[in-house]
């Protein structure tokens, strides 16, 4: 007899978490779509602080060269891939901390964008604020996830060999 | 929640198999007794907390994140000192009316005579590309409009933080170079704040312009230096020049009137905003401008030099003057 360890989340946290990532692929894919197409293009109103075209075109809008757009376009397609049905059925032990390295670099950078569009741009984005608003709830779901998961313990018969 | 009782804080993986069922028969065993779940109660409180409710516990993070964002909402709206940070142009504040630091530093060795050596084979095999407007004309019977020594007059207003004006620098600077000889021109950016930022250009403030056909006007209104939220101011258009301003920066001319670029070809033709998008400037330097600008395959060979056949064309039709057949060679 064997023993085996599987770690079973609500099904809901599964739901969330994978409609979260890729409503993040699809937000950040128009973002970096027309990032490098026609940043004017993005359909945003441009009233008072609201102007996403100022905030994706400023200086602040590329990190070391690569458009923040782009970054957030990995994230989210690497999230989807954590919180995928397969990510969450994984018993590798690099998934669960991947998801939770990912969920929380997500929620740490929200601030600090949020920080430039007040601050340095003087605008708000309303694209981006989806994706914030959608990283710091996919935090939220994975935090929660890690809380309500349990191990559990399920024994196989099988057969032994005798000596 | 508390009938899960893995669902407190994770006691560390043991090291088998073996030691871990053990774990996991002991804390059964000393939390589930009656039938009954109980939550340890010793610790701190907070820890006591997270047992009791690991999923509140769990989202404290999220709470201190978005009290993080509150924070800084309520600090911007309340004019906290961040405001006072300028958007971040990289030119050191200068004076207003036209200080010593005006925004400008010299031009990238090799920029002038990239942008006047322009071959006549480019400008022909660009043509009047899609996506360049052309200024467009005035009444036939509007009357020109003449500078002082009677030569017909061009006249510019843009300023030195706008990104459109820093476009429609370039076009200008080729076209203009093919009627005659820029000088003192220098090289600036638009702001770092505002839309396509950091845009290469030149600026004509300090410039002068010579030819035998027209007189060149220009007027920077404004550095790309923020001070107090502002633009310093670099230069005021005359009350002659507010005249053709008032008159032609408005309908039908533009929707938003008072805008820039604004291009007067001696009244005949009006060109208010970019002739194309600074979107394929973005990113280059002078240099690399000024070299695309002979690749007639290049996108910003088409931009600029497509832009600048039209201001061209219109200059002719404007004046009667013939360009040369390359741009002049600058000074």
């Amino acid at each position: 007899m064997t023993t085996e360890r599987t770690r079973t989340v609500p099904g809901w946290i599964t739901t969330a978490s994978l409609a979260l990532s890729m409503l993040a692929v699809g937000l950040t894919t128009y973002l970096t779509v027309t990032h490098y197409t026609d940043p004017g293009a993005l359909a945003c109103p441009d009233t008072g602080i609201v102007n996403c075209t100022l905030v994706t075109t400023s200086s602040w809008s590329e990190v070391f060269g690569a458009p923040v757009a782009l970054l957030g376009l990995v994230w989210a397609v690497t999230m989807a891939a954590a919180c995928s049905p397969w990510g969450w059925r994984s018993e590798a032990r690099w998934v669960d901390t991947l998801r939770m390295v990912l969920a929380t670099a997500g929620a740490v950078t929200v601030v600090y964008l949020v920080y430039i569009e007040l601050f340095r741009v003087d605008a708000i984005c309303l694209w981006c604020t989806g994706v914030h608003l959608t990283a710091v709830a996919l935090f939220g779901v994975i935090l929660v996830a890690r809380a309500v998961s349990r191990s559990s313990t399920v024994r196989q018969a099988k057969p032994r060999h005798s000596t | 929640m508390s009938k899960n009782p893995s669902g407190s804080a994770r006691p560390a993986r043991p090291a088998n198999q073996n030691a871990r069922n053990k774990r996991n028969a002991t804390s059964r065993s000393a939390q589930n007794q009656g039938g009954r779940t109980t939550v340890p109660t010793s610790g701190s409180g907070f820890v006591r907390f997270r047992r009791a409710h690991p999923v509140l516990g769990a989202l404290v993070p999220v709470g201190l994140v978005l009290l993080a964002l509150v924070a800084l909402v309520v600090v911007k709206t309340t004019g906290g000192p961040a405001n006072a940070q300028p958007a971040a142009s990289k030119v050191a504040p200068g004076s207003a009316g036209g200080g010593a630091d005006n925004g400008t530093s010299p031009l990238p060795s090799g920029v002038l005579s990239a942008v006047t050596s322009i071959s006549a084979t480019t400008f022909a095999a660009i043509g009047d590309p899609s996506g360049v407007s052309a200024p467009t004309a005035t009444p036939k019977k509007t009357s020109t409009l003449d500078a002082s020594d009677g030569k017909p007059e061009i006249l510019y207003v843009g300023a030195e933080f706008c990104p459109y004006c820093a476009a429609e620098r370039w076009a200008l600077v080729v076209a203009l170079s093919r009627f005659g000889t820029f000088s003192g021109l220098r090289a600036t950016h638009s702001a770092d704040g505002d839309i396509y930022p950091d845009t290469k250009t030149f600026s004509f403030y300090g410039s002068t312009y010579t030819s035998p056909y027209l007189d060149f006007v220009p007027v920077e209104e404004q550095t790309n230096q923020l001070v107090d939220g502002a633009y310093t101011t670099l230069q005021t258009p005359t009350a002659s020049e507010e005249a053709v301003l008032a008159k032609y920066d408005t309908a039908p001319y533009t929707s938003e009137p008072g805008s820039i670029p604004f291009l007067d070809i001696a009244n005949k033709f009006v060109s208010i905003g970019a002739s194309y998008t600074p979107q394929v400037l973005q990113g280059l330097s002078m240099q690399a401008i000024a070299e695309q600008l002979h690749d007639k395959n290049s996108a910003v060979a088409t931009a600029i030099d497509g832009a600048a056949n039209q201001i061209t064309a219109a200059i002719t039709a404007a004046t009667g003057a013939q360009p040369s057949t390359s741009a002049a060679t600058g000074s």
